[in-house]
């Protein structure tokens, strides 16, 4: 690649590789990703292999009942504890060395708890009884089990996966936010602050000597934006690894879709901010003016986020086109919403115009305030500067 | 040829220059004298496209300087500045890649400076641990790294100590081949004197003297002076003359023609031992105080 007549490659290679070597950056990226497996195979590990719950049974055919149940499960998902009777069973379930007892009842069972019971094991033990009972009256009447069962078993397709439960899709929507929110904060800060250092060392002007101060503007935010989408690949990587190991790869029919979209938002959301992340850097002469610099930037990433998570249905649509908000909260809705696709593309439009808008003004901007290096100063002053 | 026609510049009602024009001639070194505030910065600025001039323009070989021919120019601003966090030899392969060299290219040219430097075995520390004078080498490595067409520096050798200096004039003269323009602030008069072909002076924004080194510092002269054993009295009795000064056996007079001051000698010698004799040359610093009143 000719360097000269590209000069804002340069620019971003060396903000990138800068990056790479920094070990800051590299430990936080290391603690995302620990945090995303974590939470992604952890939940997994308590649902399937958290061990079996113990049942008390006092007979035979509790046992019998009890294997039933964990069969149906997967093969482990009960453990029989055999006790000599009802008082020794009661007293294994207060205790709590078992989880209950299954215990005979005058036509059938009664499932013993401590405080509460768990519906998922009483409806398993339920099914389970149901089914060794059943299996025993149709051996009676002269029927296999497989007889008995014949042209009753269910099978769930679905056509069009998703929309995905609430809770599930509220969860969605909060994390999504969260990503770019995270993404776009971390990553406008590092922005800025490398601008605010290239002023403080002064190589600023040695750099605007050699090349045109909008390719260094371009450069950082090329670099910038490529770091960030890689911190997301990998971590969806890393994710994507973390659901296969754990069998819940059904998550990624409805994800894969989206995911597309997702990375079209990001970058044009994040772009558009990085502009202003830059020009909050070059207002700024020292690293403690950033706190004052920055914050138009903070508030136009807060107000969306807040918005995007904690606003109704409706509002969350109408933020869904708004800029920036757009970038948080459409990919989510499409996860876990019908969208027609008329909604995504004419936020993007309007997302596209807008940062353009906004890059133009902040590259106007950056090339007023970069070689100011007198004192901070402020939006509207910068506005009124003529070119240097 | 590096001309600078017509500068002018404003600082909303401060004239910061006022119709700067100077040549920097390919080969020679040209001091840029001048006291605070004259504005030698704002033009070496303006030269490096840093600033933009109210009016006038900076021509190289006759054409307008444009972005392309000044990217191969060396530049080092008054206010020093690297990265302070990174390795010096990649910071200077950066500095030249960003300059338009290859990869190979600067790698190898930046190997070449750090160990003309002698900084070699250092080429992987950060440079904010090197010792202010090997950061102020870097920083002309970094100003020298791309085989500039033209070196702008300003301020070059404040706070450097003379063997710095010497060191740092021996590499110019090394990497700086005989088509390059070399334009270079200083207050230090003497080492301008020693150092300079050209000088131009800027007092206020604007140029007060210009020329060669040579014309202007020791330019003809018709002052001479006269060092003798006895009293120097009597020269106040010679005609053709104009006694400045006398002060027991030294004098200082004007000639009114050329051929005067060999008479003068030669009484002189008649009346007893001459200890000195000779034009009195005027020094830099008088030309500039001179020029900058």
């Amino acid at each position: 690649m000719n360097a000269l007549d590209r000069p804002w490659v340069l620019i971003a290679e060396r903000e990138i590789t800068t990056k790479l070597r920094d070990k800051t950056f590299l430990g936080s990226t290391a603690v995302m990703l620990l945090i995303v497996l974590v939470a992604v195979i952890v939940p997994a590990l308590i649902a399937g292999r958290g061990g079996a719950d113990k049942i008390a049974v006092v007979d035979d055919a509790g046992a019998k009942v009890v294997q039933q149940a964990s069969t149906t499960k997967g093969g482990d998902g009960y453990e029989v504890t055999r006790v000599a009777d009802q008082p020794a069973a009661e007293k294994a379930v207060i205790n709590g060395d078992v989880k209950a007892a299954l215990l005979p009842g005058q036509d059938g069972y009664v499932v013993l708890g401590k405080d509460r019971l768990d519906s998922g094991l009483e409806s398993a033990l339920r099914e389970a009884a149901s089914t060794v009972g059943m299996e025993a009256n149709a051996a009676k009447a002269g029927l296999t089990p497989a007889e008995l069962h014949a042209g009753t078993k269910v099978e769930a397709k679905l056509l069009n996966p998703g929309p995905l439960p609430d809770i599930v899709s509220d969860f969605v929507n909060i994390g999504l936010a969260l990503v770019f929110y995270m993404t776009a904060l971390g990553f406008g800060m590092m922005i800025a602050q490398s601008v605010v250092q290239e002023k403080e060392s002064r190589v600023v002007e040695i750099l605007a000597a050699a090349v045109p101060i909008r390719s260094l503007l371009w450069g950082k935010v090329l670099g910038s934006t490529v770091l960030a989408l890689s911190q997301i690949v990998v971590i969806a990587g890393a994710s994507l690894i973390g659901l296969l190991a754990t069998d819940q790869s059904d998550i990624l029919e409805v994800v894969a879709p989206v995911a597309g979209w997702f990375v079209v938002f990001f970058v044009l959301g994040f772009v558009a901010l990085a502009g202003l992340w830059a020009v909050a850097g070059s207002l700024a002469t020292r690293q403690e003016d950033l706190g004052s610099t920055t914050l138009p930037g903070q508030m136009i990433l807060m107000i969306p986020f807040f918005f995007s998570v904690f606003a109704g249905s409706s509002a969350k649509t109408i933020a869904s086109f708004v800029p920036i908000a757009s970038s948080m909260s459409m990919p989510g809705r499409m996860l876990t919403e019908d969208v027609p696709l008329w909604q995504p593309l004419l936020a993007i439009a309007i997302l596209l115009a807008t940062t353009v808008l906004i890059v133009r003004l902040g590259a106007r901007l950056y090339e007023r305030t970069l070689l100011q290096t007198g004192r901070r100063l402020g939006y509207r002053e910068a506005m009124a500067l003529d070119s240097p | 040829m590096l001309r600078v026609a017509g500068l002018t510049r404003r600082f909303g009602d401060h004239l910061a220059l006022d119709d700067v024009t100077f040549d920097v001639v390919p080969g020679r070194m040209t001091g840029f004298v001048g006291a605070n505030g004259a504005g030698k910065t704002t033009t070496m600025r303006i030269i490096l496209g840093v600033l933009a001039a109210t009016a006038g323009d900076v021509r190289w070989k006759g054409e307008l300087l444009t972005h392309e021919v000044r990217r191969d120019f060396g530049y080092m601003p008054e206010e020093r500045g690297l990265y302070p966090k990174m390795k010096i030899r990649d910071q200077l392969v950066f500095f030249g890649r960003l300059h338009g060299l290859d990869a190979d290219h600067a790698a190898e040219r930046t190997d070449k400076l750090l160990e003309r430097l002698g900084l070699a075995e250092r080429a992987t520390d950060v440079l904010e641990t090197l010792s202010l004078g090997n950061q102020q080498r870097v920083q002309i490595a970094a100003a020298l790294v791309h085989e500039p067409i033209a070196l702008v520096l300003d301020e070059p050798f404040s706070g450097l100590d003379p063997l710095a200096v010497d060191a740092m004039v021996d590499l110019l003269r090394e990497e700086v081949t005989p088509e390059v323009p070399v334009l270079f602030s200083s207050h230090q008069l003497e080492l301008v004197e020693r150092l300079c072909d050209d000088l131009v002076v800027l007092s206020r924004g604007k140029v007060v003297a210009s020329g060669s080194v040579a014309d202007l510092a020791s330019g003809p002269t018709t002052t001479y002076r006269l060092v003798v054993d006895g009293d120097a009295g009597w020269l106040r009795d010679v005609r053709g003359i104009r006694v400045r000064d006398v002060a027991g056996g030294t004098a200082l007079f004007d000639v009114e023609d050329d051929t005067v001051e060999q008479q003068i000698l030669q009484q002189a010698i008649s009346r007893g031992p001459v200890r000195e004799f000779g034009p009195e040359r005027v020094a830099l610093s008088d030309v500039f105080r001179e020029a900058t009143r």
